[in-house]
């Protein structure tokens, strides 16, 4: 099957007008503006096959968004080819805007003072959606993201997990094989995160949609995507699977520890500092921080030196690493 | 094509009917000032004429005015300047539908609701005061609808394009708003062009300002003389809107390769 999107090669500069500051500097800029190139993406080459989650990670300014717009066709690439849907989007016109859905965590397309019902209803208009099929998906929209009694209340009204199901329910109503979801849970509680991502894992399962998405969430990623991209300053660090990238940053393993022992015979922070750096420790409670590769005969040692009522073997937490990759670049993390 | 139309210009009128006080203040604006021209030209003209006008022609003529500029007027370069710098063109680009149909079914709407209204207070007024009154005549009423088309047409991809500007500018209302000042003198919003200086007057019958309002002002009540007339002026207005449309499609094909798409 063809990759439903690829990118080769794929460029962004923008000119960014600068001037220095104060008074004379407003004048001078005046008269004689000048400008700069940021190249917000440089040389990015991947493909995304039919089905995958993917998301896009790194820091801001990274050329995460920029990235998503030029595949949505809302911008056009300085240099490099896209294919999208076996579209070039900024040419492919109704036709391919009809195979994408693009949410914007921050932009909303609701209209601010009408229930959402009304611009589904547009919506439904614009896509040309017969009303036996908007029924239909609608009320599994609706049912998947337990909107109830949502839909007749003015949008002003609504709270903003309310409102960003609502724009799922409007990007989705006609379908689409391909959602671009930039910072889809900006801003959200909890709560509203979690059933975001319950209702992206539950559709695409039904749906097979193949989704891309940015977010700043960590738990966004790992609860979703099966593979990311790791852009920094434009340039794409990686691509592949969230686990390979730990293995690959991260150099050490976490044993969590849950000690045993009455307080006669307490396990002391310097006692278990023979055998990895003491993270934490307040008892019975303790986090050790080993080679990776020494993990399990490490955790075995414990077992034998203390009483330990349980013990676990993680990596470390996901913005650990990434923060590390970013920090240290991808390749060196090796 | 049609069903999409009939739900934007549903919509419209939906969140219209959420602010209506917002809708008398707009119309108390299409309506203030022609009144307050009226009420100038009333007193200089007094009991002689000016410029062949005497006060039953400026009261037809500010009435057109007043109903004409509401069917013909255009806001979208606010609306433009603000999807472009804020972003909300982002959401529009991603969809099936060119965003210049959603400002058109937004003129349609606008227009339709306002226009009837003033429409209603002309009748009204008409039936009381004689003056604003107009002959029954369905051959200039059909040209004047035709005038009145072209002008919409043009203003709106006047107001369109200089919005576009935003593209490269962060003042590109402040460019629509020169516009609108020239055009109040240009357009015959507060005076009728033949009381111009004969210089200026020819300056607006050669650039798109008579086209705009003045024409079909001039055609409804009256004061265009001859089909050849009739002729120059509808050829005035078909060679301003070639322009104009141009212009809008040189501006989108170009602006939308430097759109920034600020934002989510």
């Amino acid at each position: 099957m063809p990759s439903i999107v690829t990118a080769e090669r794929l460029s962004k500069t923008f000119q960014v007008k600068v001037r220095d500051p104060g008074l004379r500097g407003a004048v001078r800029a005046l008269f004689r503006p000048r400008y700069r190139d940021v190249h917000a993406v440089r040389d990015v080459t991947f493909r995304i096959e039919p089905g995958e989650i993917v998301a896009f990670l790194g820091p801001n300014g990274a050329g995460k968004t920029t990235t998503l717009k030029t595949l949505t066709g809302l911008l056009y690439p300085t240099s490099g080819r896209v294919e999208v849907a076996g579209f070039v989007p900024w040419t492919g016109g109704p036709p391919f805007k009809r195979h994408i859905a693009l949410v914007l965590g921050n932009r909303q397309q609701l209209v601010w003072d009408l229930p959402p019902e009304e611009t589904f209803l547009l919506n439904r208009a614009i896509y040309d959606i017969p009303e036996a099929d908007y029924r239909e998906r609608l009320a599994e929209l609706v049912a998947l993201l337990e909107l109830g009694d949502v839909l007749t209340k003015p949008v002003r009204q609504l709270s903003l997990g309310e409102r960003m199901k609502c724009e799922l329910v409007a990007s989705l109503l006609h379908r689409p094989p391909l959602l671009f979801l930039d910072e889809p849970t900006l801003g959200l509680d909890v709560t509203a995160q979690d059933a975001i991502r319950r209702f992206l894992i539950e559709y695409r399962e039904r749906h097979g949609a193949t989704v891309l998405l940015t977010s700043h969430y960590m738990q966004d990623v790992t609860a979703l995507a099966s593979r990311v991209l790791m852009i920094n300053r434009g340039r794409l660090l990686y691509d592949g699977a969230l686990e390979v990238l730990v293995a690959r940053i991260a150099r050490t393993k976490r044993i969590e520890l849950v000690l045993g022992g009455g307080d006669g015979n307490r396990v002391t922070a310097e006692a278990l500092a023979a055998f990895g750096e003491v993270k934490t420790f307040r008892f019975p409670n303790a986090v050790l921080e080993v080679r990776r590769e020494e993990a399990p005969a490490t955790s075995a040692r414990i077992l034998a030196a203390f009483p330990v009522a349980d013990l676990s073997i993680e990596d470390p937490p996901i913005e650990e690493v990434i923060r590390l990759a970013f920090a240290r670049g991808v390749e060196e993390g090796e | 094509m049609i069903k999409r139309y009939a739900a934007l210009i549903r919509n419209a009128w939906l969140v219209d009917l959420q602010y209506r006080a917002s809708i008398v203040l707009w119309l108390l604006w299409g309506v203030t000032e022609p009144a307050i021209a009226l009420g100038i030209w009333w007193a200089i003209a007094g009991d002689g004429s000016v410029a062949g006008y005497a006060r039953d022609d400026f009261a037809r003529y500010f009435f057109a005015v007043m109903l004409i500029n509401q069917l013909t007027i255009a806001w979208d370069s606010w609306y433009l300047d603000r999807w472009i710098r804020e972003g909300d063109l982002n959401y529009r680009l991603a969809r099936p539908l060119h965003p210049a149909h959603e400002a058109v079914a937004e003129n349609i709407a606008y227009k339709a609701r306002t226009a009837s209204v003033i429409l209603v207070v002309w009748l009204l007024v008409a039936a009381a005061w004689p003056a604003v009154r107009l002959p029954f005549d369905p051959g200039r009423w059909a040209i004047t609808a035709v005038a009145v088309l072209l002008a919409a047409a043009m203003r709106f991809f006047i107001s369109f394009t200089t919005g576009l500007l935003a593209f490269w500018t962060t003042r590109a209302t402040a460019i629509m708003e020169l516009h609108a000042g020239v055009s109040l003198f240009l357009a015959g919003r507060i005076a009728p062009l033949a009381l111009l200086p004969p210089a200026v007057a020819s300056v607006a019958g050669v650039l798109w300002f008579r086209s705009m309002l003045a024409f079909p002002v001039d055609l409804l009540t009256g004061a265009v003389h001859g089909p050849a007339a009739v002729l120059r002026g509808l050829g005035g207005q078909i060679a301003w809107l070639g322009v104009w449309i141009v212009a809008y499609r040189i501006a989108w094909t170009r602006g939308i390769r430097k759109y920034g798409a600020v934002g989510g």
